[in-house]
């Protein structure tokens, strides 16, 4: 592995030269300003950005855009369509035309993206439609039980995200909890776990707050004078709902909606844990890229393709909610 | 006379978390009147108001509308409309959409709502405003806005939950000029909440003084001036001078240690009473002819007139008038007997 982190030289004095221009930029605030300012005191918070996000980034597109050796080479990206391309490379080199017969498309990453942005997509669509009422339900200042269910909603996140998803094992297992209940009652096991339902399970249970506390605070904000204005001019409940309620609680939603899209896009561990390999998500695949096949090239093209996929629907999504009124990320 | 009346509010209370906010209160509006409810903060005057327009239950009595009881009723099936205090404009819509919101909800045509609500575009004198989203609006356009859009539904009684508490004082005069003149043209039933007894005395044809979630008096604007039923509606409604005083007999008062004759009777002999004489019926006379003496204490001016303080011994007059005598000097302060007006003294309730 520590091959990886032999760098060419320029990449270290690439690296010195950030580290001295973040140094120049503080001297510089400083001396201009004669003293301290306001604006040092995002000095430590800048440099960390520099050090373990910039900095990163940069090493990810590197790795992504050359080979082992270091050379400069687009192969990673054809690795992302072509799976097998690694391989057919071999044939052909070595079979010359008459290997053409023998090269196949593998499509396993494409597959893979395809297969995680569709269970993303599921994951968002159940956590806005468990969600969303959920958060009518909290924000309804007539209902006494809001406040309560506010904390019940957070005391689940009070536990480490991995000891939540083992928790669903021991009760989903062949030998779990629900299966030994319906063993005691007489019927025959069913397998729950090890499939895609097991894994969006997974999923909506470890996001649904974050589709929850955006819609939540958004329509908590809301003015309750505006649905009475609507009752008053002849809305029923429902009218009230979707002609005033909904459209104006859309900034809570987008940002739930991100909020929930982006970390189930990059899924991992919940697809191993209660997919047991039967599923594998993109998330798994980088992380099999980088720590088992070692393969770090490979990985950070992969790595910069769902950057770049999340980016654009971040911007899609930006558009529906320009002054940022979900408080979210979007 | 029975058969005008609008609105009946029958014996109507209203506790929130055991507090009181409403006891008894009966209450009638007739047909194309303008009634306003007033009193301080916390009198109950707004909760009345939303138990008319249906976002509160009553938790003991009923609400009659053209004879029929409506208590239950929710808001959308009531024939009432709300300008609500802070507007609550749609800040989804534009004014447009903002006024034909009701229209579209009932199902009207197209055409219908396109003509409606250019005249009441018109009528709040907005016209060609209808693209402007809400929140680029000024204070006072809002204002309209939220009437347009209440009155374009055509109900039978517009609720105004103090609607011009939030505009600046000359606009706030324009407005209630405007509301009147509304009213009248629109023969529509008003029934308005405000805590400006000067707004109430403008506008109103019926004033309702509420207290404590108790009405304390009911009368036009004219007579719950001159005939305030009590030394804190006297209070309220204008500037007032208040003493302790006793009838000696019909038509003769003791106060501020002088008899006075009056015009009042039928308060029994020797009876503690309230009286409440206005600042501008004292009248500044020559010390040895006045009912009382003093001295001058302050003077203020006040544009149209002075207003002084006068220190009669015991007791402290205020006096409005348009001659000016100066601080230090003695005066004598008469009063003519019809504008010394005798309450009971309060019970204070509670």
């Amino acid at each position: 592995m520590i091959r990886n982190l032999t760098l060419p030289w320029w990449a270290w004095i690439l690296m010195g030269l950030c580290l001295c221009g973040f140094v120049a930029l503080v001297v510089i605030t400083v001396r201009r300003n004669r003293g301290m300012k306001r604006s040092l005191f995002a000095a430590p918070y800048t440099l960390w950005m520099i050090l373990f996000t910039v900095l990163p980034v940069l090493l990810i597109a590197y790795y992504a855009f050359t080979d082992a050796n270091g050379a400069f080479t687009l192969d990673n990206f054809r690795n992302f369509w072509d799976s097998n391309y690694e391989s057919n490379k071999v044939i052909l080199e070595v079979m010359g035309e008459d290997g053409a017969a023998y090269v196949t498309r593998g499509t396993v990453n494409v597959d893979t993206l395809v297969y995680s942005l569709w269970m993303a997509f599921q994951c968002t669509l159940i956590c806005l439609i468990l969600g969303y009422p959920a958060a009518l339900f909290m924000a309804d200042r007539h209902m006494k039980l809001g406040s309560t269910l506010v904390v019940l909603f957070i005391i689940p996140m009070w536990m480490n995200f991995l000891l939540r998803t083992i928790a669903w094992m021991s009760l989903l297992e062949d030998s779990g909890l629900i299966n030994s209940f319906l063993k005691a009652l007489g019927f025959n096991g069913v397998q729950l776990m090890y499939n895609s339902g097991a894994v969006l399970l997974g999923m909506v249970y470890n996001f649904l707050p974050f589709m929850v506390f955006p819609i939540y605070t958004v329509l908590n904000k809301m003015d309750y004078r505006l649905s009475e204005a609507a009752a008053d001019l002849g809305c029923n409940g429902w009218q009230t709902l979707y002609k005033v309620t909904m459209p104006l609680s859309v900034p809570g939603v987008i940002s739930g909606i991100t909020m929930v899209f982006m970390p189930s896009v990059t899924t991992f561990f919940i697809p191993r844990v209660l997919g047991g390999g039967n599923t594998m998500m993109f998330g798994d695949l980088i992380e099999s890229k980088f720590l088992t096949e070692g393969n770090w090239n490979v990985g950070s093209a992969l790595s910069l393709i769902m950057m770049v996929l999340i980016l654009i629907s971040l911007s899609i999504l930006r558009k529906a909610d320009p002054n940022g009124e979900g408080g979210g990320i979007a | 006379m029975e058969e005008a009346r609008l609105i009946s509010l029958e014996n109507v209370h209203k506790q929130f978390d055991g507090v009181t906010v409403l006891s008894d209160i009966n209450l009638y509006i007739r047909k194309k009147e303008f009634v306003t409810l007033l009193g301080p903060s916390g009198c109950g005057k707004t909760t009345t108001l939303r138990i008319i327009g249906g976002f509160e239950t009553a938790d003991s009595g009923r609400v009659l509308f053209d004879g029929q009881d409506i208590s239950g009723l929710p808001p959308y099936k009531r024939r009432v409309n709300t300008v609500f205090q802070k507007y609550a404009l749609f800040p989804h819509l534009n004014v447009r959409d903002n006024i034909a919101f009701g229209l579209k909800i009932k199902k009207t045509p197209k055409d219908e709502i396109a003509r409606k609500v250019d005249k009441m575009l018109d009528l709040v004198n907005l016209q060609g405003y209808g693209k402007r989203s809400v929140d680029s609006l000024s204070g006072g356009q809002q204002q309209r806005i939220a009437i347009a859009r209440a009155l374009v539904n055509e109900p039978e009684v517009l609720l105004l939950d103090e609607p011009l508490g939030a505009l600046d004082l000359k606009l706030r005069k324009e407005m209630q000029l405007e509301l009147k003149a509304m009213q009248q043209r629109l023969g529509i039933t008003f029934l308005y909440v405000t805590h400006d007894q000067e707004e109430a005395l403008t506008m109103s044809d019926t004033i309702v003084v509420m207290r404590g979630g108790r009405i304390l008096q009911i009368g036009t604007p004219k007579s719950i001036y001159d005939e305030p039923k009590n030394a804190f509606v006297a209070d309220f409604i204008g500037e007032s001078n208040i003493f302790k005083g006793t009838m000696i007999r019909d038509e003769l008062v003791r106060f501020c240690g002088a008899e006075f004759p009056c015009v009042d009777e039928g308060f029994g002999e020797d009876a503690p009473v309230d009286v409440v004489v206005r600042p501008e019926d004292v009248l500044l006379v020559g010390e040895d002819v006045g009912q009382v003496t003093g001295v001058v204490k302050s003077v203020l001016f006040k544009g149209v007139h002075y207003e002084m303080m006068i220190d009669a011994g015991h007791s402290i007059w205020k006096v409005h008038a348009t001659t000016m005598q100066p601080e230090g000097s003695r005066v004598g302060l008469s009063v003519v007997p019809f504008n010394i007006h005798i309450m009971r003294p309060m019970q204070e309730e509670q």
